[in-house]
């Protein structure tokens, strides 16, 4: 039997037994989610996130005083600084913890022992873990929204909602790097380790690094765009700016650049990359989870 | 009786009353009828232009009041200007007027007049490619009107209202939306107030045309609010900016200009707020900014470095990603930002304020590390609003050697901002809407929190049994 039709069957044989597949994936997402609940990491960073989000939105807000206008792009500016610090290290040790811990406690085995597939208990870890997030940023847009809506601004509310839809994405996206993390590592303190080391990456060091060789190399527009973009947190910024202006030239050159070429598209190559950053790592930890055979 | 004859009686029914309540023009008339009405009357008539719509193109040439407010619309078809105001003292009232043409080369308008003492007032303009074309036509008014341009690229559009050598005019109450700009080609003395210009190039265009007074007018989503070129002693009064963006955007942009006056305007949420190209140019002049409120551009003044002899006091610069910057290298040392002990409001003043005399302390001198790289290389400005570029200003804090030298120097900054009495109409029911949506947010994370935190299904799991 060739190895597509090995594919092929393990593929059909998952789908006739896609109802328990699907209640395999969701217990696992559920008991995931309780854990998220009742962690104390998980509580922290969504009284820090929240604390955080209600500071920024009403410090931005409080210059201008009885003038009755708000300037959206403002609180976003200030959300987005404080959004690319918080949601990738809360997303990213969340991951990194998952299955390195359990492996760690020995709760691993035990998990493997129930009668459900590998890539079921890594889903449900998954989903309950995005879940469990989304639910935490949701509580610190909604309290942030209600400052906003105390102090009454020109708030636009389509905006708002596009800025915590790729908020979400982000976040999703860091999940699912963290799981990757966890499933190559051995030890959660390793885990932990090369979260935060990719964490700095992402945040700090990648952006020095392109605003160095941009310079060094004298990059043209189009290249340090494209390299740009690769960071999911650049991606995620730009969909966002590019959301509440309907264009980058905040941005500058490059920003002026992308969005004359690009256009419409824009947005969705944003969105694009942002859910490349998703499927590609947890399909890559789907893979080595299930060929794994050691716990 | 059939059924398809029951549906046709009933569609007969149904459609009778509608047809009857139609009650637009009955038939199409010539825009001849009209100039015969103008033709019998005598000069300083006034002519009730009867309901209808009005096909072709009209010539007025004598000086008589045409009045549309029954409901006279005159549509040219896309042929040359609609209206051709020949006559002195004419005056066009409460017309609808569209469809001129679309060449660029006779730069057809709405209404276009040639002769001086004209009153345009109270019309809509729709589909023009012109609006308002004013061309050696003084001591005109040109007074609530509404206008649309054709629906083009921006830069193959035409102006909303354009004045070609006309002086002593009065420009007022007018709505400009998607248009090109509203310009003043050579053009003096006139009164500009309470114009709305949204979603053109420029807002107000000066060329060459100096000593006015615009006042009142909310200049919004455009490429520039306002952009004076080669214009002198021009006062720019309770005027609004908001939202100019673009490569160029601007809230109000100076070009070669002397003896500007800026009071109490309010500039937020442009690309820039203020720019200044070569402005004032003679020695002899100044530029004098006062009370202004510049808030939530992306850049709140940006100057080229040659730029001298411009007086900032009591504005308040708040919430700009960057307050003040050159185009290109240099610094703003041959400007004032302080006259008599008292300077600008600076929402990133960190110094304080012991003696509390509503002065700060310590001189405002900006130091922006990653600003000064920007001037150097403007392709990192993809990298504002984000985590490294506070790194940069941290690590530029920390280290002093490296911090730049500072753009501007503000002797007496202000510790509180100034009161700027403006209007701004913030509207209550977004606030009402925000609210729904932090009830909506609270609502979901508190359904999810109830729906999987149940302790119904990972149970199943931690006891083993099949789910």
């Amino acid at each position: 039997m060739s190895t597509i039709e090995l594919k092929r069957s393990m593929f059909h044989e998952a789908v006739s037994k896609s109802p328990s597949f699907i209640s395999g994936v969701c217990s696992f997402a559920k008991r995931e989610f309780r854990d998220a609940l009742s962690s104390k990491w998980f509580l922290l960073y969504t009284l820090a996130f929240t604390i955080l989000a209600v500071g920024v939105s009403y410090l931005s807000l409080s210059g201008v005083g009885s003038h009755g206008f708000a300037g959206f792009g403002r609180t976003a500016a200030g959300l987005l600084n404080l959004i690319m610090l918080v949601v990738p290290l809360m997303a990213l040790s969340a991951g990194a913890g998952s299955i390195a811990g359990e492996r760690e406690r020995g709760t691993l085995l035990y998990m493997l022992s129930q009668p459900v597939s590998r890539t079921q208990v890594l889903l449900g870890k998954y989903l309950g873990l995005g879940v469990a997030l989304v639910c935490s940023l949701c509580i610190g847009f909604g309290v942030s929204a209600a400052v906003l809506a105390w102090r009454a601004g020109g708030v636009g509310v389509g905006s708002y909602a596009m800025l915590i839809g790729f908020t979400s994405m982000l976040a999703l996206a860091m999940l699912s790097l963290g799981i990757l993390i966890s499933v190559v590592s051995r030890r959660s303190s390793v885990a932990t380790g090369i979260a935060l080391f990719v964490w700095l990456s992402l945040v700090f060091v990648s952006d020095l690094g392109l605003m160095a060789s941009s310079v060094l190399f004298k990059l043209r527009v189009q290249e340090i765009f494209a390299l740009a973009i690769v960071n999911p947190l650049q991606s995620f910024k730009m969909g966002v700016i590019v959301n509440m202006n309907a264009s980058l030239d905040v941005l500058g050159p490059v920003g002026a650049y992308a969005s004359q070429t690009l256009g419409d598209a824009l947005p969705w190559i944003l969105g694009g990359t942002l859910g490349a950053w998703i499927i590609f790592p947890l399909g890559l930890s789907i893979l080595l989870f299930s060929r794994r055979s050691s716990v | 009786m059939s059924l398809p004859t029951v549906i046709l009686i009933l569609l007969v029914a149904l459609c009778a009353p509608a047809l009857g309540a139609y009650d637009g023009p009955e038939r199409t008339r010539s825009t001849d009828e009209i100039l015969s009405m103008i033709e019998r009357a005598e000069s300083g008539d006034t002519i009730r232009v009867p309901r209808g719509l009005y096909v072709g193109n009209l010539v007025i040439s004598k000086p008589v009041t045409l009045d549309g407010s029954d409901g006279a619309v005159i549509d040219a078809r896309g042929e040359g200007s609609v209206i051709d105001v020949r006559a002195q003292g004419v005056t066009v009232r409460s017309l609808t007027v569209r469809g001129s043409g679309s060449s660029v080369t006779g730069e057809p308008a709405g209404i276009r007049v040639s002769a001086p003492n004209a009153t345009i007032e109270h019309n809509t303009i729709e589909d023009a490619l012109f609006g308002i074309d004013l061309r050696q036509s003084s001591d005109s008014i040109v007074r609530g009107n509404r206008i649309t341009c054709k629906d083009m690229e921006p830069g193959r559009r035409g102006d909303g209202i354009r004045l070609w050598w006309s002086h002593n005019c009065v420009i007022e109450d007018n709505t400009v939306r998607g248009s090109r700009d509203m310009v003043f080609w050579y053009s003096e003395n006139l009164r500009i107030s309470r114009n709305t210009v949204s979603d053109s190039r420029y807002g107000l265009h000066f060329m060459y045309s100096h000593d006015t007074v615009l006042v009142g007018n909310d200049l919004h989503s455009n490429s520039v609010g306002v952009y004076l070129m080669y214009s002198n002693r021009i006062t720019l009064t309770d005027n609004r900016m908001r939202n100019n963006r673009g490569a160029s955007g601007y809230g109000i942009g100076l070009k070669d200009c002397d003896d500007i006056v800026i009071t109490n305007n309010a500039l937020l949420a442009n690309r820039v707020g203020v720019y200044l190209d070569n402005s004032p140019s003679s020695v002899d002049s100044t530029g004098v900014f006062e009370s202004n409120m510049i808030a939530f551009n992306e850049i709140g003044l940006l100057a080229t470095p040659n730029t001298h002899d411009n007086v900032f006091t009591l504005n308040a610069f708040i919430e700009n990603e960057e307050p003040a910057a050159t185009h290109g290298r240099g610094r703003l040392m041959l400007n004032e930002f302080s006259r008599d002990g008292s300077g600008n409001y600076w929402s990133d003043y960190a110094g304080f304020d012991l003696d509390r005399d509503g002065v700060g302390d310590v001189v405002y001198e900006p130091r922006s590390l990653f600003g000064a790289m920007l001037a150097r290389e403007p392709n990192l400005r993809l990298f504002v609003h984000s985590p490294a570029q506070q790194a940069i200003e941290f690590t530029a804090r920390a280290l002093p050697e490296l911090r730049p030298e500072s753009t501007l120097i503000d002797h007496a900054p202000l510790s509180s901002p100034p009161s700027i009495e403006i209007s701004l109409g913030g509207s209550s029911r977004s606030g009402l809407r925000m609210g729904g949506v932090a009830c909506a947010l609270i609502l979901i994370a508190g359904a999810c929190a109830a729906v999987l935190g149940s302790d119904h299904g990972s149970r199943s799991i931690r006891t083993g049994e099949p789910s």
